[in-house]
């Protein structure tokens, strides 16, 4: 499973929202809605899922998908 | 109270969701009380309530995105708003939000939801417990969500004293509506203490019914043989306005309320004080409030904790007030057939007498068979009863001697027709 599939499904699990609802180059904020105790529980998730420490700061409601996969893509390839 | 009036109401509650369901079982005289289903509630002393069914179907707007940050007294306090605004034609669209408020009763907060964070908190650490608990367990939480669903902006509280908080919101909101800082208020409680840690509490605190064996039978306030009141779990709410603002859009009009007075006994942390001399002043100062004569009141709806130490007082203190006249009014505590809802009982209850008033029916007092000699009024027993309602008190009391009575006063000079109720929720019922 590539990384963008994997945090597009933490996504639409733990917000509840359909996939086409998800755009690659907009901020969570703005094309989800997604609100401060949302996002730390998408954040939460992520760790789980690629098993990284991610800083608060790193990722917010004002991130976008693009944001987030490059993120964790540079995290996996540093670790 | 100069002119407030209730527009709107709607219920959640073990009989049915929205006031036309609840007052058709209600009507029946029938428990709806069962054993606990929701976990195992075997080495439990009282393990039967009265618990809400057909929640998850109420959709209207409720996505599973907003309930996953719920708990259930939440989700019940938004249900119940949604059915209360309907039934009083209210779009909110043309209503102040930042003079729109909520008054809300509430006992123990969101047990449900934070029992199983708190589980995780302890097997998995800090990051097992989800962040949505932050807003997810207080008591104000359903202040908050509805205040958020509907972008309600105006002066709003929540109140917390035992089973008298939402009838203490009622009356807080209508005050706050006759000082004029609000012109709508969305007022009442809401409770779900049926999860294992809150039912704990409730039974370490003595007060809950043992007849496991018997839970339609259970919750016998006045009877003799009474052993304790059973919890339940529901919401009530109603929307307040000034008359002359809900006259001017034709808004349905239920009842007034008059008045409203509160107290402490003074007296111990688990009984009422025996002789309920302080629930008699309440009773007095409300009645001189509403500027309602004594031989005015037709109905009585009763706190009826089905304890010895609560229904004798309770007894007593109307007895004191009333005199040789006592006997002779219905005094009812129709929540004897689902249950009690602690901090949504007060809001509950006012919904049952302005619908008695409405329908010229008196819900019963189920469960009453052996009579106890220190308490000889007119507990309405077992079966409704026709009475035209004109006046009525409601009475809801707190561990710690909280004592809370309003006064209410029905609004038309007849029973309800459809058409002077405005075709809401209620008025798909005819009258039974």
């Amino acid at each position: 499973m590539s990384v963008e599939q994997g945090i597009r499904e933490i996504i639409i699990e733990t917000l509840s929202v359909q996939p086409e609802e998800i755009k690659m180059d907009e901020k969570l904020s703005d094309s989800l809605g997604v609100d401060s105790t949302e996002m730390v529980n998408v954040i939460l998730s992520l760790e789980k899922k690629f098993s990284i420490h991610l800083d608060d700061k790193q990722i917010t409601k004002f991130s976008s998908l693009r944001d987030i996969i490059i993120l964790i893509e540079s995290k996996r390839t540093t670790a | 109270m100069k002119d407030i009036v209730i527009t709107g109401m709607g219920v959640v509650a073990p009989p049915g969701i929205g006031t036309a369901d609840f007052w058709h079982h209600i009507q029946e005289g029938r428990s709806f009380v069962s054993p606990i289903t929701r976990f195992d509630s075997s080495l439990y002393p009282s393990r039967i309530a009265g618990q809400v069914n057909g929640l998850e179907s109420y959709k209207n707007g409720f996505s599973a995105r907003l309930l996953k940050k719920l708990d259930l007294f939440s989700h019940m306090a938004l249900v119940t708003s949604d059915l209360t605004l309907k039934d009083a034609k209210i779009d909110l669209r043309n209503f102040n939000l930042h003079r729109t408020g909520i008054f809300m009763g509430n006992t123990l907060g969101g047990w449900l939801f934070a029992e199983t964070e708190l589980r995780d908190l302890y097997l998995e650490g800090r990051e097992g417990v989800s962040p949505y608990m932050a807003s997810a367990w207080f008591p104000a939480a359903p202040q908050g969500q509805i205040s958020i669903f509907y972008g309600i902006k105006g002066y709003s509280k929540t109140v917390v004293a035992d089973r008298a908080g939402s009838l203490m919101a009622i009356a807080y909101g209508a005050r706050t509506l006759e000082r004029g800082k609000l012109d709508l208020v969305l007022a009442g409680g809401t409770e779900a203490p049926v999860t294992p840690y809150a039912l704990l509490c409730c039974n370490t605190y003595d007060f809950l019914s043992r007849k496991n064996d018997t839970p339609e039978n259970a919750y016998a306030p006045f009877d003799k043989n009474r052993d304790g009141l059973v919890v339940a779990e529901g919401a009530g709410i109603l929307t307040l306005e000034r008359l002359n603002d809900a006259q001017r859009r034709n808004a349905p009009l239920y009842a007034r309320i008059c008045s409203f007075y509160t107290n402490c006994d003074g007296y111990d942390r688990v009984a009422f004080e025996p002789d309920g001399t302080c629930l008699a002043v309440a009773i007095e100062e409300a009645l001189k409030e509403a500027g309602f004569e004594k031989d005015g009141i037709d109905y009585i709806c009763a706190d009826g904790a089905a304890t010895a130490s609560g229904d004798i007082s309770e007894t007593r203190a109307i007895k004191k007030v009333f005199g040789r006249r006592a006997k002779e009014i219905p005094v009812s505590a129709p929540k004897s057939m689902f249950g009690n809802m602690l901090g949504a009982q007060g809001s509950v209850d006012v919904i049952t007498t302005v619908l008695s008033m409405m329908y010229g029916t008196i819900c019963p007092t189920i469960n009453y068979k052996n009579p106890d000699p220190e308490c000889d009024l007119d507990y309405v027993p077992n079966k409704a009863q026709n009475k035209d309602i004109k006046r009525a008190l409601v009475i809801s009391r707190g561990r710690g001697g909280i004592n809370a009575v309003m006064a209410l006063e029905r609004f038309s000079n007849g029973h309800m027709t459809k058409k002077a109720f405005g075709g809401g929720t209620l008025c798909q019922l005819s009258k039974a």
